[in-house]
């Protein structure tokens, strides 16, 4: 562990008379760029504040460097910690640098001017969050990405080692928040410590080294984004049903949510899905939300079907690598199906590969064809798709539909 | 080399501040010539500045061929008057840019906070207990006191917790205007009409009859006041950006706010009882100002001091000129001149999709 710069002991904050943040206990080390996140009213904000010590601690104790904030003085603190708010209106037309000068105030004696060196650590500071051109531009006339980039830049010319951002993304587009993640992550690299208070669970994952997940004023979880964002906390946290996966276009700890239908007929039914190629991905995700016990198959190991079903933990079928089906998988498959009160088949493509999943299809109690393009467009086999697909829609218990229709039925 | 372009446009716009208040130092002292200079009895403006340069003490300088006439009319009436008009314009002005700063808002001024209902308050109790015949100086003494009272009325009525809330002062200011108004029209239905008319007199502001008196009664106060204001603008500038931004700095924003409230409340109150309530003075010249030179209080403070003064002068001398022998008070000419100016910018803000 390195040097402890936040160290919070059995903290609560109270306003008025409610309790907002109950018992907290933390230490947070220099160079850690820490996420604070929970749903609304959780008291992310309420948080930051008293660790700033704008708010009064209602029991505990809240150290900054081994100094407790109640003994500092207003500049004192504010050449330890810089603090950037949510919202910050500038009015009268003060331009970019006037607001960055803002931040060497703590370091000025009552009677100085800023010096020389003060308007150049200014620049420094615009010209890292790529915001030096705008020095004479007036603040109100910039955009929101422009404007919380001068921000930024005020909050680092303050020079603390600590930094406490309060939703510093809120009500920017996706570009500029993801840019102050990204200069907030550099700024930890070198050495400061980033207290964020963010909303964005996936930017936060991505770039924060750990996260601090608040609810109803109490920890929830503390760690490592992969530890903190996990369904059992996002349900504890925000009530919130989620799957949590990685996801394999960007590498990152992706959040599909979603409001489950409490039915409970629907967990008692098992479904099995017949899919490939993506086609299974509507069905799939339609069929988990409405909490049906599902299971997939047969799909290639690298199939976007069988990441989905990777995402939503559902049981799946899998061949070896781009191989036709094996009998192992043949066979459990069969199984599957046969277990299934009803089997669907996805508006899937048929390959050497996977002609055996048509065959398959035949052992269903009841099986619903989703059928979006003719199968003649389907069929890579020379016809011989196209035969048993014929012969699929010949027996009784088949119901033939749209990938529309199949939704539909859902909501209806 | 570097450097030196950093620093560049702060430079540019260091020496055109510079370049404007030279402008205005000149335009006011050719201003106060003028004005002294003007009236019903024409004294030459050569006259004019022998009399004044006669009386700069150390030169020792004498014209003896200016007529008596003359050095009476300039020195006793006119010199007099138009350096409380000086005083009072930067006074004013100066108040209201600093009020501005510390609401956050472009449309405060020393009004808002009860200054200018207290000292009417104050004026109507010296006049009503028939005091201005003891005295000049009792209507200029209750007003100041009046409004001290009112202010610290307001600042008591909001502070809450060790913390005055922006929101809740503004509220208690109108309050206790709102009081104070009423206690001045209580008095002044009761006032026979001698009386209320004098009362009337003083308080639509006016710089007649104004004499040395008035002007040794107000230069320090005000002067005074004028120094410390300009001496907290860089302070100020911090908290102009948000109470929250103050503090995450480290600027003690209660006891700031409080030493910067008082001080322009006292300066404004200092105005106010040498020449009655003038208005838009205070509202329209920093406005005017922050579009010429910025927002940045270390050269606003000082320019609108100076832009006040030359307003107010000009504004008196127009209204001299009007109507002779007769005179349209200052504070008539401040807000027929001011309002509709102030109008032609909310528009034009309005036009271009801009907030005031």
């Amino acid at each position: 562990m390195t040097q402890e710069v936040i160290t919070v002991c059995n903290s609560s904050i109270a306003i008025g008379d409610k309790k907002i943040v109950k018992n907290i206990n933390f230490t947070i080390g220099a160079g850690e760029f820490v996420g604070i996140i929970g749903p609304n009213g959780a008291g992310k904000s309420t948080l930051l504040r008293s660790l700033r010590g704008f708010l009064p601690l209602a029991e505990g104790e809240i150290q900054l460097q081994g100094h407790s904030i109640t003994v500092m003085s207003d500049k004192e603190l504010a050449c330890k910690v810089a603090y950037m708010q949510q919202e910050v209106n500038v009015g009268f037309g003060y331009t970019g640098l006037e607001v960055v000068l803002a931040g060497r105030y703590p370091y000025l004696k009552w009677w100085q001017h800023e010096q020389a060196e003060d308007i150049e650590i200014a620049y420094k500071y615009m010209g890292f969050t790529g915001v030096d051109s705008l020095a004479e531009k007036p603040v109100q006339s910039m955009s929101g990405g422009e404007k919380q980039r001068v921000l930024l830049a005020k909050v680092l010319a303050q020079e603390t080692p600590i930094l406490f951002l309060d939703e510093p993304t809120a009500s920017l587009d996706v570009i500029y928040q993801e840019e102050i993640f990204r200069y907030c992550q550099l700024i930890a690299k070198q050495g400061k410590t980033v207290l964020i208070v963010a909303h964005d669970l996936k930017l936060a994952a991505k770039f924060c080294s750990r996260l601090i997940l608040l609810a109803d004023g109490g920890i929830v979880a503390d760690g490592a984004p992969e530890g903190v964002i996990t369904e059992g906390n996002l349900q504890e946290a925000y009530g919130l049903h989620a799957a949590v996966f990685k996801n394999k276009v960007t590498g990152n700890l992706d959040i599909h949510t979603y409001v489950p239908a409490i039915d409970k007929q629907s967990k008692e039914t098992r479904v099995h899905v017949i899919c490939g190629g993506g086609s299974g991905a509507k069905i799939i995700r339609l069929l988990y939300e409405h909490s049906y016990s599902l299971t997939v198959g047969v799909l290639d190991p690298s199939d976007t079907d069988a990441h989905i079903a990777e995402a939503f933990q559902v049981p799946c079928v899998l061949s070896q690598p781009f191989s036709i089906i094996d009998k192992l998988a043949a066979q459990e498959n069969r199984t599957q199906i046969a277990q299934a009160d009803w089997v669907v088949l996805s508006n899937l493509a048929c390959g050497e590969q996977n002609i055996d999943n048509l065959h398959a299809a035949f052992e269903a109690k009841k099986l619903i064809i989703i059928e979006d393009t003719p199968i003649e467009e389907r069929d890579f086999v020379k016809g011989q798709g196209i035969e048993i697909y014929y012969k699929l829609l010949k027996i009784p218990q088949v119901t033939v539909m749209t990938s529309m229709e199949f939704i539909e039925k859902f909501y209806l | 080399m570097i450097t030196r372009n950093l620093k560049k446009p702060q430079r540019i716009r260091a020496k055109k501040t510079w370049q404007i208040m030279s402008v205005m130092i000149i335009l006011l002292f050719g201003m106060m010539v003028f004005s002294v200079s003007w009236g019903t009895m024409q004294v030459p403006w050569k006259d004019t500045l022998g009399i004044i340069v006669g009386h700069i003490p150390l030169i020792g300088l004498d014209f003896p061929d200016i007529s008596a006439e003359y050095q009476a009319v300039v020195w006793q009436i006119r010199v007099p008057r138009v350096l409380v008009g000086v005083l009072v314009g930067a006074a004013l002005s100066i108040s209201g840019a600093v009020m501005q700063g510390v609401f956050g808002n472009p449309l405060a001024d020393p009004g808002i906070i009860g200054v200018s209902s207290g000292a009417a308050f104050g004026a109507v109790v010296a006049i009503s207990l028939g005091l201005t015949s003891i005295s000049m100086f009792m209507t200029p003494i209750f007003a100041l006191l009046g409004a001290i009272i009112a202010v610290s009325l307001t600042v008591f009525l909001s502070m809450s917790r060790g913390k005055i809330p922006v929101m809740t002062l503004l509220l208690s200011g109108v309050a206790v205007s709102m009081l104070m108004g009423a206690f001045t029209s209580a008095i002044l239905t009761l006032l026979d009409e001698n009386r209320a008319r004098e009362y009337l007199f003083w308080m639509v502001g006016g710089l007649d009859y104004r004499r040395w008196e008035h002007v040794y009664l107000a230069a320090g106060p005000i002067l005074i006041g004028v120094v410390i204001l300009c001496l907290l603008a860089r302070h100020l500038n911090i908290l102009a950006l948000g109470e929250q931004e103050a503090k995450s700095v480290g600027v003690p924003v209660v006891a700031l706010r409080m030493l910067l409230l008082f001080v322009a409340a006292l300066t404004t109150a200092m105005a106010v009882c040498v020449s009655g309530t003038i208005g838009f003075v205070g509202l329209i010249v920093p406005h005017i100002m922050r579009m010429m030179v910025g927002p940045e209080h270390r050269w606003l403070l000082p320019s609108s001091a100076l832009a006040g003064a030359l307003f107010l002068v000009f504004c008196d001398t127009i209204g001299r000129m009007i109507i002779p022998p007769n005179e349209i008070r200052v504070g008539i000419m401040t807000a027929l001149m001011g309002a509709p100016y102030f109008l032609y910018l909310l528009r034009k803000a309005q036009q271009n999709g801009e907030a005031l």
